[in-house]
């Protein structure tokens, strides 16, 4: 039960994350994003095994973000209609502007809850896998990017090299951080030369393995659909419609 | 497969590239039969990795390059074969153990495989299970294949051809990056497998001592200088000192660590993959922070891919990158002077050699670290190579280099400093160091030549 979301078909997860989106761009009002956040992070405690962590670590930036919309609707809003609900310093805020500032920040979190949702539960190849199979993704593209993917650490591996090399020279680390990263340029060159060169040979390799990049029938990992997924896109969409209900009444 | 018959027949075969005038492979003919082990020899830049290129259809549609004669492959004209289709029966391995790979772990590999010859599923796990036990690699399955060896990368890439079921298996120097006991090891396996599938091997490599008497014919392409490996050099050593230190250690892996070299000295340090011998190299140059004393302080060091080291645009900016005053000095005892305008990365692999050395030399660093420069050379450049650490070693530079290739390090070492497991276990007189086959074997080399005697094994 506990891993029920990590066992959730990744294409699956990912539609049904899609419709829950595009649907709460329909719709403006604080509560429907709110709901869809605290469920999703219900639903996250009750049947995930992710590291909280590392989630609040990668919420701070949207929480930020979020809180940036909101005093920033609040301070510059155009509609200024409605009773004064608050008063700061002199300022009136009226029930309009609380409304709208809290609908934007409210969206922010709901859209990095489902996002940071998706990224926590899901295995990058298991991803790709069932975007071969359930979504028929070309295996040339769905290849690539798993290729691709076994090049990082190999990459970051050069990345140091490269440095430790260039620090060897004399090429001393600039205090001021936009000259820094305009240097960086020198260690992309090295960089891109090799993997031009690693790129070909994988490529080269790839194709005296018989690959051919046409649609396969046969797959060893296959990524099913099952009884799981069905149970799971119910929860997502009884969250979602008991947020758009709330503005209905 | 005891039948006789040729598998691969070419026709006065030529080849160029889209851009090349000349062609890089003329009027070539020769012909394979079922089972044979042939080796193809020859420079590099001979087009030798072409010829397999040829054979398993990477070329000529990946690189559009103009090919007139003929190639015929199982009885059957190359160019009728359909794109993949001759790849089911003809199995490559290639040189570089860490670009040959695009899953992550040794079972999604060899299903991969699989799932390219449109294998039916029930039958996959039977035949990777098998193919595993024949190369004696059954306890790698879930291995993750990014952090095993290169020996152990060139024994799974050797599996994933096989899979396949081959005719043909070709070889693209697969043992270029391997320690030197890790490539016999490979060598011996092949040797087993081929006796029980009796599948057609071609191989390209420049170096045959390591392959024992596995070749029973030698293809040589285009008359190769006649090099029967590189002339031993005669000493250097200086009575000054160059270097000295004195119980350097890193906080991890480097166990401490005291030795000294002179003006003028060659030393090699030697050690199988993962002994700690770049973990040494890189605290000496003070790349990686280091306890103990290093005297002076500032060495040269020349990573394996002396591009990295490149910041300018021009060779000669490069060398004077430093605020060195004796560039055109340097440059020109380095015979780069032809090359002084051209931009580093676009010189030969040679000269990036020469314009790391020179830049390093430039900036006042007398003694040369260099790492593995010697892994996926050919004869002509380890030539190269040698005589240039010769002519810098007789003006009062002194070098340690890292290699695998024993050949290599008998040719220039004037010293051997050997390392196991993150320490430093000893530094021995070259000449003493090939007499104790006990020492050697407890660091995974080999002897050259005189204890290369090929045991029964390879019968």
């Amino acid at each position: 039960m506990k891993q029920a979301l990590h066992k959730m078909n990744p294409s699956v997860k990912f539609l049904i994350i899609t419709v829950c989106m595009l649907t709460l761009a329909f719709f403006f009002n604080p509560w429907t994003p709110l709901i869809c956040w605290g469920g999703v992070i219900l639903l996250q405690l009750c049947f995930s095994t992710i590291d909280w962590k590392k989630w609040l670590l990668f919420m701070i930036p949207f929480l930020i973000m979020s809180f940036g919309y909101f005093w920033t609707t609040i301070v510059f809003a155009e509609d200024r209609t409605g009773a004064v609900v608050w008063s700061v310093f002199q300022y009136d805020i009226t029930r309009t502007q609380l409304d709208h500032a809290l609908s934007l920040s409210f969206r922010v979190l709901a859209f990095a809850g489902l996002s940071l949702l998706f990224a926590f539960t899901t295995d990058p190849t298991k991803f790709i896998l069932s975007l071969m199979q359930q979504l028929k993704l070309s295996p040339k593209i769905a290849y690539s990017i798993l290729v691709g993917y076994q090049f990082l650490p190999v990459m970051k591996e050069e990345f140091v090299h490269i440095q430790q090399a260039h620090r060897l020279r004399g090429a001393v680390r600039d205090r001021n951080a936009i000259v820094r990263l305009w240097n960086v340029r020198r260690l992309l060159l090295p960089m891109l030369a090799g993997a031009v060169r690693k790129a070909e040979r994988s490529a080269f390799a790839m194709e005296a393995r018989g690959f051919t990049g046409e649609k396969r029938v046969e797959f060893y990992q296959v990524v099913r659909v099952g009884k799981n997924d069905v149970v799971m896109s119910a929860l997502f969409i009884f969250i979602l419609a008991a947020g758009c209900a709330i503005t209905l009444k | 497969m005891t039948r006789v018959h040729e598998v691969i027949a070419f026709d006065s075969v030529g080849f160029r590239y889209p851009d090349d005038t000349a062609w890089l492979v003329e009027d070539l003919s020769f012909s394979i039969q079922a089972g044979e082990r042939v080796v193809m020899t020859g420079p590099s830049g001979c087009g030798k990795s072409t010829i397999l290129y040829l054979i398993n259809r990477l070329y000529p549609e990946n690189c559009d390059g103009e090919l007139k004669g003929h190639i015929t492959i199982f009885g059957r004209h190359a160019l009728e074969y359909a794109p993949g289709e001759v790849n089911h029966r003809v199995a490559t391995v290639f040189q570089d153990p860490d670009s040959q790979f695009c899953m992550r772990t040794v079972e999604e590999e060899l299903a991969f495989t699989l799932e390219n010859l449109r294998t039916p599923r029930s039958e996959m796990d039977g035949k990777i299970a098998d193919v595993l036990r024949l190369t004696e690699l059954t306890e790698f399955r879930d291995a993750v294949i990014q952090q095993l060896s290169g020996g152990e990368k060139q024994r799974i890439a050797l599996a994933c051809a096989l899979i396949m079921e081959p005719e043909i298996l070709l070889l693209d120097e697969p043992l270029s990056h391997l320690d030197p006991l890790s490539a016999r090891s490979f060598v011996c396996l092949l040797d087993r497998l081929q006796q029980e599938r009796g599948f057609t091997v071609v191989a390209i490599e420049h170096r045959l001592d390591l392959w024992g008497r596995f070749f029973n014919r030698e293809l040589e392409l285009q008359g190769q200088p006649q090099l029967s490996g590189i002339k031993k050099r005669t000493p250097s050593i200086r009575k000054e000192s160059a270097l000295r230190v004195e119980k350097l250690c890193t906080s991890t892996f480097l166990q401490q660590a005291s030795f000294t070299l002179q003006k003028g000295e060659v030393a090699v340090l030697a050690g199988q993959n993962g002994s700690g011998k770049s973990t040494m190299l890189k605290a000496l140059a003070g790349l990686v922070p280091a306890k103990g004393t290093v005297a002076p302080k500032t060495l040269g060091y020349v990573p394996q891919s002396p591009e990295f080291l490149f910041v300018s645009k021009t060779v000669e900016e490069e060398i004077a990158y430093g605020g060195g005053q004796k560039s055109r000095e340097i440059m020109e005892a380095m015979q780069l002077e032809q090359v002084a305008g051209s931009h580093p990365f676009a010189v030969s692999h040679g000269q990036k050699r020469r314009v790391a050395i020179a830049a390093m030399l430039n900036d006042g660093r007398d003694v040369i670290l260099m790492d593995e420069p010697t892994s996926g050379q050919d004869a002509v450049s380890l030539q190269e190579l040698s005589r240039l650490i010769d002519e810098r070693a007789r003006e009062g530079t002194a070098f340690l280099i890292v290699t695998h290739d024993m050949e290599f390090a008998y040719a220039i070492a004037d010293r051997i400093l050997l390392m196991k497991d993150g320490s430093l276990t000893g530094a021995f007189q070259a000449d003493d160091v090939w007499r104790e086959p006990k020492l050697l074997e407890a660091h995974r080399l080999l002897a050259p030549k005189g204890a290369m005697e090929y045991e029964a094994s390879f019968a």
